[in-house]
């Protein structure tokens, strides 16, 4: 990277940057150091990397999709706003997914979003599709029936506390590492797996309520159908 | 495998954190003998752990966020510059302001200056200084005059004498 001209380096509105120099990929800490100088391009190198990943961090958080991208948008505006006091002793992406999550909590704090945790049982067929998902490794064929499943799931994550359900997407879902859900939540490694631990066996357990209830329900309306 | 809801999921809290790095696959070969050997004879670790793996199958069918795409880094940088300049326009009535009042406050002190090291004595007016008049105060006692001669003597010294009686 050392062979971008100062020129560019310097101006605000290059919006053209060589990001490959040669076969080697300008690395965060160029695109930081460039970001910090006032290089426009150079920081939304950073945005185009790391979008993904903090629409994940958020999504996962807030859980609510229409409100992810203003949020994602927040945390790259308040990124770029403090970034020249960024000293990166941490990597550019730790530093961001704080932002991230900071925002987040904002967020729920000005709002007072409560999740909305809608209990309605689940019909025989939904919880047979259920049953052939968690007892053995066989996703669901169809889109339509994977999308009805993520749908239920995502009943049943609501129906969690907020950090189980936290933990659960960001690691389960969106592929955060043990490591990195500690550095990013401010938390002991060992503390996040035993969460982790815990909250699985809740989602379980809210599982086990919701099918069994559903049999109970079927069971009587099975019974009223067969009285009458 | 079907599952067995029966038992209890409740696992051993020292080994929580183990069967967590088991679920992960970041277990060594010694963690991992040390941890089989401890399961096989608690049927709570067991039941926890397998309650943790059909999790793990569950949460499976959600797919992560799908990447926003290129035209969210455009809006980002959009915003950016609009924040920037909105910035700047926010602050420029006050900038402005400063600049006049500097200014203003300059060439005052600058007037006042030159005022005070003498050219300010040309532009003063010639002011006669008017003597005060007898009428202003009636009421104060008269100023000691002097006698200018013997005659007068006497008479301040009758006018004083009569006064007194």
């Amino acid at each position: 990277m050392r062979d971008v001209p100062k020129s560019m380096a310097a101006s605000a509105t290059a919006l053209t940057l060589p990001l490959q120099v040669g076969e080697k990929r300008v690395d965060d800490r160029e695109l930081v150091r460039l970001s910090q100088n006032g290089t426009e391009a150079a920081f939304e190198e950073l945005v185009r990397r790391h979008q993904q990943r903090v629409f994940a961090l958020v999504g996962g958080i807030l859980h609510r999709p229409d409100d992810v991208e203003d949020v994602a948008q927040q945390v790259f505006l308040k990124a770029y706003l403090g970034i020249k006091k960024f000293d990166q002793r941490a990597a550019f992406s730790t530093w961001l997914y704080k932002i991230a999550v900071n925002e987040c909590w904002d967020y729920l704090r000005k709002r007072k979003v409560r999740p909305l945790v809608y209990e309605a049982d689940l019909s025989e067929e939904q919880v047979s599709r259920l049953d052939g998902i968690v007892s053995s490794d066989r996703p669901p064929e169809s889109a339509s029936t994977r999308m009805e499943t993520r749908e239920i799931l995502e009943r049943m994550l609501e129906a969690l506390p907020e950090q189980d359900r936290q933990l659960l997407v960001l690691k389960e879902i969106e592929g955060f590492s043990v490591q990195e859900l500690a550095e990013i939540l401010d938390l002991n490694v060992n503390t996040v797996k035993v969460r982790l631990f815990r909250a699985r066996g809740r989602i379980m357990d809210t599982y086990r309520r919701k099918v069994n209830s559903s049999g109970k329900a079927h069971a009587a309306s099975a019974a009223n159908r067969k009285e009458s | 495998m079907a599952t067995d809801w029966s038992t209890t999921s409740a696992a051993c809290e020292k080994y929580e954190a183990l069967l967590e790095d088991y679920l992960n696959g970041d277990l060594s070969a010694a963690d991992a003998k040390t941890a089989a050997e401890h399961w096989q004879n608690c049927a709570g670790c067991r039941a926890a752990l397998q309650h943790a793996a059909a999790s793990l199958r569950l949460l499976r069918v959600a797919g992560p966020t799908a990447d926003p795409g290129p035209g969210f880094a455009r809006v980002v940088m959009a915003r950016i510059r609009e924040k920037s300049a909105g910035g700047a326009n926010f602050w420029q009535p006050f900038v402005s302001f400063g600049w006049r009042f500097t200014a203003t406050a300059t060439l005052a002190l600058a007037v006042f200056v030159s005022y005070n090291a003498g050219w300010g004595h040309l532009l003063q007016p010639k002011v006669t200084t008017a003597r005060p008049t007898e009428s202003m105060d009636l009421f104060a006692p008269e100023p000691a005059r002097v006698p200018a001669n013997g005659d007068e003597v006497l008479m301040m010294v009758a006018d004083n004498s009569h006064a007194k009686f």
